[in-house]
């Protein structure tokens, strides 16, 4: 059994983002981690490793080169083997693009399980996992709080309007997990000096047979326009008052609005 | 290739969900704008029924994708049949789980463009322009198809973005979806469902949100948040951390991995204002914050910020709420 958990470069949660000039986000000006929903596809994948059902854990990302110090932080948290597809022709790939990409090199891999995030912190589409299981043709197992593998299925537990349901699909499937599945593990000293010998590979498009022509210079969205949000109006603040004068300003604030 | 406006319609338990309501108001916008129909593609328990009536709700046509209970996702197949039988232009999904796996679903099946989720959407000259916040909100940005994309493009919408329509009459006319293979999308089955022991709100559908955080301590400190709730006419949110803790069930929690609700009134109560937690509540209208540290990061976002004990406020402010409403 074998699981390749996508694992995307983001910038970091909380660094200050730049367009480029050709509307792109200039991805070498903020530091950059792990997409923090990845971590979580990462620790499923290596509990199901640890409890035996899974032999093998491995790695996938589409980004820049740069993108591999995003998969040596994953190979330090645990797992085997990791892969970076890299090419110049993917320069703000859009979710559809990233999507036939990653749809290839899961192709080459064939997982029983291809484990993803559910969302990325910077496109939040959560449209990669589906697409994915569409171009693959395989079932889709999304937004599971956990994931379980036997009997040749696996099973998800996905929260409803007002409860969970059980989802199950036969194997080979894409699957992704949401922050619920349990904290992520930090990577260790010896984890650090460990993915140091794991292999990572690099592939072309070419490596996972996709034609860069076909790709439609790597997306079927563009932005025409970035721009600071609107500045809101300056926060109204009531401090150093009693309880029963609080109450009363924010019951005249809230009248004040027609919100009561 | 048209100019219609499809949107995804889902049924449970033969009630269209607020979501389909909400988009077929939105398709009507666009559909004006287009010179097109609105055309629902409706899917689930009691689709087949209830889909003349979301004429009322602005749709011209429905089309039936499948009836019954399963997984949305099993309908995907249908909706890319359907899809490529009347080729709209546009295709608005509720960005939800569900609605985000058929839109998923469609971008993968089709070769088509996705956008979203947006806070605007219009069509000008046939051309789709989306608005949408990325990067937390940091950024807002303006996007449109390429040149060479081919239609329809697919389109999240967050709940909210668009008003239900009243009081409309009208019947849409329904068709089935043309025949498809579920293929492997149509091998995900439910075996097990566990509703809930309690009612729980829907926060989309709240126009007041009282939401807690990891300062309400304890399940019972909720109590005084739901009072206030109800006084003022809404719902109990929460943050990761007071789901986390089990105080309220998951389904109340806001933000990136929660619920993106925009309420009319959203408080924040005992909640710091973490970028996770902001994202699924800063387009809220008006947003009060009652915390007991002066620097919380929530008071550099919120409307109005009070900085206090929340034990000793809200009680008093539900109490001042009631007296002022005559109840
Ligand atoms: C990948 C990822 C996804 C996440 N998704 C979400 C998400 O969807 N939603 C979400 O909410 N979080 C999410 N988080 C977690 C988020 O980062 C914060 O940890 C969380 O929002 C904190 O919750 P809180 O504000 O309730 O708690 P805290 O940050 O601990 O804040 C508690 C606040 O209560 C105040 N307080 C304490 N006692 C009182 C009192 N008596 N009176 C008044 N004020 C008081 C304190 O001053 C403090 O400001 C996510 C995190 C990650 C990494
Ligand atoms: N460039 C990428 N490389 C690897 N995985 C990705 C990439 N983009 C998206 N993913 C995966 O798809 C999930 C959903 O991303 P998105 O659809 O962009 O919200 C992420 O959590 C990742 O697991």
């Amino acid at each position: 059994m074998k699981i390749v958990v996508t694992v995307k470069q983001v910038p970091a949660t909380t660094a200050e983002k730049r367009y480029t000039s050709d509307l792109r986000l200039d991805r070498a000006s903020a530091e950059s981690i792990i997409n923090p929903l990845d971590e979580y596809a990462i620790e499923q994948a290596l509990r199901l490793q640890e409890s035996g059902a899974v032999e093998t854990v491995a790695y996938l990302s589409m980004g820049p080169e740069s993108a591999a110090e995003a998969l040596r932080r994953a190979l330090a948290m645990g797992g085997d083997e990791a892969y970076l597809v890299t090419d110049d022709a993917l320069a703000g790939a859009d979710e559809w693009a990233t999507a036939r990409v990653l749809a290839a090199a899961l192709d080459k891999l064939a997982p029983d399980v291809a484990l993803m995030g559910m969302a990325s912190d910077d496109a939040r589409g959560s449209l990669v996992p589906g697409a994915v299981a569409a171009i693959r043709g395989l079932p889709l197992l999304s937004y599971g709080s956990e994931l379980t593998l036997a009997d040749g299925t696996a099973r998800i537990r996905r929260l409803t309007a007002a409860g969970f349901d059980i989802v199950e699909a036969p194997l080979p499937v894409v699957a992704s997990v949401t922050d619920q599945v349990g904290e992520p593990r930090y990577a260790s000293l010896k984890g650090i000096m460990a993915a140091k010998r794991k292999p990572l590979e690099t592939w072309s498009l070419a490596d996972v047979g996709v034609d860069g022509a076909a790709l439609h210079g790597a997306a079927l969205t563009r932005v025409v326009e970035a721009r600071p949000p609107e500045a809101k109006p300056p926060t109204e603040r009531i401090e150093n008052v009693g309880p029963d004068e609080a109450a009363t300003k924010i019951a005249d604030w809230l009248a004040a609005r027609k919100l009561i | 290739m048209s100019n219609d406006i499809a949107f995804l319609a889902e049924y449970a338990d033969g009630q269209p969900s607020r979501g389909a309501l909400e988009l077929a108001a939105g398709a009507a916008a666009l559909a004006k704008a287009s010179g097109g129909a609105a055309v629902a593609l409706a899917y689930g328990s009691g689709a087949k029924a209830g889909a003349p009536q979301l004429g009322a709700a602005g749709a011209t046509r429905a089309v039936v994708l499948g009836d019954g209970e399963a997984p949305a996702i099993t309908f995907a197949a249908a909706a890319a049949a359907a899809v490529k039988d009347f080729e709209p232009l546009v295709v608005l999904a509720p960005a939800a789980p569900n609605g985000r796996d058929l839109a998923a679903a469609l971008v993968g099946l089709l070769d088509v463009p996705a956008f979203g989720p947006v806070r605007s959407v219009t069509v000008e000259g046939g051309k789709l322009r989306s608005e949408q916040a990325t990067l937390q909100g940091t950024v807002i940005t303006v996007s449109e198809p390429t040149d060479d994309a081919p239609q329809p493009a697919v389109v999240l919408v967050l709940a909210n973005t668009f008003t239900p329509l009243e009081g409309g009459g009208g019947t849409a006319e329904v068709s089935d979806a043309p025949p498809a293979d579920a293929g492997a999308f149509g091998m995900a089955r439910t075996v097990e469902s566990h509703p809930a022991e309690a009612a729980v709100a829907n926060l989309e559908e709240a126009s007041v949100i009282v939401a807690g955080g990891r300062g309400v301590g304890s399940e019972e400190g909720f109590g005084p948040l739901h009072e206030l709730a109800d006084a003022l006419g809404g719902a109990v949110g929460a943050s990761r951390a007071a789901a986390d803790a089990g105080w309220v069930p998951y389904q109340l929690q806001i933000g990136q991995t929660g619920k993106i609700v925009k309420p009319a009134l959203y408080m924040g109560i005992g909640i710091s204002g973490a970028i996770q937690h902001r994202v699924g509540m800063q387009t809220a209208e008006h947003v009060v914050a009652i915390n007991k540290d002066p620097d919380a990061p929530i008071g550099e976002f919120a409307d109005l910020f009070v900085v206090g004990d929340l034990f000793a406020i809200v009680p008093k402010l539900t109490e001042e709420i009631k007296r002022r409403k005559g109840t």
